[in-house]
């Protein structure tokens, strides 16, 4: 036996220790580290199409934020010129040189599509995105408070009864004639009731996990209400949230473009508005691609908002962490 | 059930008074009451009082407040007998200032500030506008009239006791004959001899109050009268609920028998006949074709109504939207993950993010280069000039069919009724059409008579896209137009839809599947 220890050059009480039982380590449960957002975005880079997805929607970010800061663009620069009005694509390029401004022709005014596009898009991406997180965060807090405390379910869904019939395009077009078509008073359009509707579809959710066992067992330790929603609740619903609120942004974007439509939307040129202007353009022939670039790129930017907000909801469900 | 049934629809009618009232508050109460002025070309022309005169005078048609000018007080008056028309044409000159004013006028003047400020009126009295020296400016009369804003309860209160009105005997005025109403087997109409029942009025506003016809429905009523409002600056003086149910179109001539005997080529439909006092009295045509008072008919037009051709196209969508959508979500949750799920979670996303807008108008210009008419023509109609818009129509609701269909499939999937039945060796066909489908269809099933029902609202952007005459755009129109009373009678419409459509979901939702009870005592 000594024989095999001397050839590591090692005496026996070095390579030996007795260890003791200890108590406290049998209590340890061990697994393999878990960091929540880690896994997300393990999961979310799983696939490969994700990362074309990311692209995309860093792309649209980029044209929508920062391209217009980097381009002096005025609608009214050509509007003496007529030869530069109703461009389409080839034509914008044999006039004015092949640059991103002429690759999608030119408007009535001699604006190029493309510019006007990308500045409407910060408006619309803008009201979608402030919209969202004004409703979500309101909507969630209340759908969660909702659910819980049984004393008000029943006022609120009384109240919710009511909301649900007045109809939105009266509500938006009474709050807009009453403070002109601003971005900030279109916002407090969309949020008066919006928030609701979310409110009641967490609610539905939050019955539904409220009374499984975990919680009924957190709740007979005495854990108050509050971290039993922040801490047990909460955590399983993001993965819902974030599905909401992937079809919710580019319903905001949709609904500006229809309101827009209807003569009932915003004074500036958002997206909307182009294309609501754009529109005697797609009946006479020739000028078509007027109406139908800014259509198409507004489906790119919302099919590219909901696709990545889906895969991210996917991804935010620990349940797929396995 | 009916217990059930009978407490929801009761809660449903008082939320949609609810809304009635908050609608009322917004259009009435918080929005300009000078906007309606935006677009009136009288309103730019007129100057100083008389400017002050036609805003209230507006406002009171629009109804806003209750307005009454001095003269109309002193009108009333005369018509009662209380004052002779030498003293009204003193009194109701005014003097520049309450300065100038002559002893008689003054005396109507406290008379008429008395009665209408205990009535709770605010009376106003504008003195006159003067250009300089002795000349009045333009419209710059001295005006004195009284006004009062109508609180929200009486207006509500209106509002829903004008709701439904039953014709009865006593309705018109100076009316020949016995009042009462006779039962007839033979119509009139038909010439006395067809067999043909009919009850008909006389002192009522109507004639013929229930009458057989050729057309749907056969049997037709003109006791129950609704007023949902009466449109002000759209559809002058004529209530929502005539404008979306009347026909549209060219009129349809043909030999009618008028009550005198006289025959003529007309469209007009003498079983709408109603009271006109003194018709007769005042016109020859009346007098040659009328034996009575009840002169006053609709004419008959070859069109469908507005409602007419918004349910046409609602119904056929939802129609297509089903015969679709239902198979290919059993498609796509059986080859789950599978090259036909993958594509039709494209076309789902594609639906759901990109604006309705961009599609509808896609459908259009794919169509209209196909040939198809993309307009409506109510001299012209075609049957292909539904094709489109019911495309249109249906692929937004197939999208929604196939998402949740998909959903409630693909989670049936996994019961244990169904391995169950696996393991008894049914074929998949059968598992998937005779089992999981039944189940899944539930919630489906629930939004059934809500998409019924709303197709009688019709859809905003698919009428106007293709230039249906149909319900769709009328909130829009009277909230451009500030056609208020309008407003709140579409919204009615829309509420009481929303309401019993929800009740009729979950009652259907009940009968379909025997494991839903709404009643406590049946669980």
């Amino acid at each position: 036996m000594n024989n095999e220890f001397e050839k590591y050059g090692l005496s026996e009480e070095e390579l030996f220790a007795r260890v003791d039982n200890r108590s406290a380590s049998s209590e340890k449960i061990t697994a393999p580290r878990y960091s929540y957002w880690k896994s997300v975005f393990r999961v979310f880079f799983r696939k490969k199409i994700n990362y074309f997805i990311l692209g995309l929607l860093a792309l649209v970010l980029f044209m929508t934020y920062v391209y217009p800061l980097t381009t002096a663009y005025d609608p009214f620069a050509n509007i003496s010129d007529s030869t530069t009005k109703h461009l389409n694509p080839s034509a914008a390029i044999a006039k004015m040189g092949f640059s991103l401004h002429s690759i999608l022709g030119t408007g009535a005014q001699g604006q190029s599509t493309f510019d006007a596009i990308w500045f409407g898009s910060r408006i619309s991406v803008s009201l979608a995105l402030v919209c969202a997180a004004i409703n979500m965060t309101l909507g969630v807090a209340v759908g969660c408070l909702w659910g819980f405390v049984k004393k008000i379910d029943m006022a609120m869904i009384e109240v919710y009864n009511i909301v649900a019939n007045i109809p939105m395009v009266l509500l938006v077009s009474i709050m807009v004639m009453i403070f002109s078509a601003s971005f900030w008073s279109m916002v407090f359009a969309m949020c008066l009731t919006e928030w609701l509707f979310i409110a009641y579809f967490i609610r539905t959710q939050v019955i539904i996990i409220r009374d499984r066992e975990y919680n009924l067992a957190s709740k007979c330790l005495g854990t108050p209400v509050s971290r039993i929603l922040t801490r047990n609740v909460l955590p399983f619903m993001t993965s819902v949230i974030v599905t909401y609120l992937a079809s919710e942004i580019p319903s905001y974007i949709s609904y500006e473009v229809f309101l827009s439509y209807i003569g009932m939307g915003l004074s500036e040129d958002s997206l909307g508005r182009i294309i609501q202007k754009a529109q005697s353009a797609m009946i006479t022939p020739g000028w078509e691609f007027e109406f139908w670039a800014p259509v198409a790129v507004s489906a790119i930017i919302t099919v590219v908002l909901y696709v990545a907000g889906q895969n991210l909801g996917d991804a935010a469900d620990p349940r797929t962490h396995m | 059930m009916t217990k059930y049934v009978l407490k929801r629809g009761i809660h449903g009618l008082l939320s949609v008074a609810v809304v009635v009232a908050i609608v009322m508050i917004m259009i009435y109460g918080l929005m300009n009451k000078e906007l309606i002025f935006a677009e009136d070309p009288t309103y730019t022309k007129m100057n100083n009082n008389r400017k002050v005169n036609y805003m209230y005078s507006r406002w009171e048609s629009y109804g806003y407040l209750h307005y009454v000018p001095y003269s109309d007080y002193l009108s009333a008056l005369k018509k009662d007998g209380t004052i002779d028309e030498d003293t009204r044409s003193q009194a109701v000159l005014l003097g520049k200032t309450s300065e100038f004013d002559s002893e008689l006028t003054k005396e109507y003047i406290e008379k008429f500030t008395k009665y209408y400020t205990d009535k709770g009126y605010t009376v106003e009295r504008r003195d006159a506008v003067m250009m300089g020296g002795n000349k009045l400016a333009e419209g710059g009369q001295p005006i004195l009239f009284a006004h009062k804003p109508i609180p929200l309860i009486t207006r509500l209160g209106n509002y829903f006791s004008k709701l439904i009105t039953i014709d009865n005997i006593h309705n018109a005025k100076n009316i020949e004959g016995k009042r009462g109403i006779t039962f007839t087997w033979h119509d009139p109409v038909y010439g006395g001899k067809k067999f043909s029942p009919a009850l008909i009025g006389n002192g009522t506003k109507h004639k013929y109050l229930l009458y057989f016809d050729s057309h749907f429905p056969f049997l037709h009523q003109n006791l129950i009268t609704i007023q949902l409002g009466k449109s002000y600056s759209i559809n002058k003086g004529v209530d929502v609920a005539d404008t979306m149910v009347e026909p549209q179109g060219g009129y349809v001539k043909s030999t009618i028998t008028y009550p005198t005997g006289m025959k003529e080529k007309s469209a007009d439909d003498l079983h709408t006949a109603t009271y006109v006092a003194g018709s007769r009295k005042t016109s020859r045509l009346v007098r040659a074709r009328f034996t009575d008072d009840y002169s006053d008919t609709k004419t008959i037009k070859n069109q469908r109504s507005r409602i007419g051709f918004s349910f046409t196209n609602g119904i056929l969508a939802s129609i297509l939207a089903y015969l679709i959508g239902v198979p290919v979500a059993l498609l796509m949750a059986r080859k789950k993950d599978k090259l036909a799920d993958k594509i039709g979670t494209f076309y789902i996303v594609v639906i759901i993010a990109v604006p309705s807008l961009a599609y509808i108008f896609l459908v259009r210009a794919i169509g209209g280069a196909l040939g198809l008419p993309t307009a409506y023509n109510l001299e012209k109609a075609t049957a292909a000039m539904y094709v489109l818009p019911i495309i249109s129509l249906a692929m937004p609701s197939i999208g929604g069919i196939m998402r949740w269909l998909r959903r409630y499939i693909i989670d049936q999937m996994n019961m244990d009724y169904v391995k169950f039945a696996r393991s008894e060796g049914l074929s998949e066909r059968e598992i998937y059409s005779k089992h999981i489908l039944k189940n899944a269809a539930i919630p489906i099933i629930q939004g059934i008579p809500g998409t019924i029902l709303f197709a009688l609202v019709g859809a905003l952007i698919t009428e106007r896209c293709y230039v249906v005459p149909g319900t769709g755009g009328m909130l829009v129109d009277a909230l451009n137009h500030h056609d208020n009373s309008v407003i709140v009678g579409v919204v009615l419409f829309y509420a009481i839809l929303s309401v019993v459509s929800y009740i009729l979901g979950d009652v259907l939702m009940a009968t379909v599947d025997p494991r839903i009870s709404f009643t406590t005592k049946d669980r």
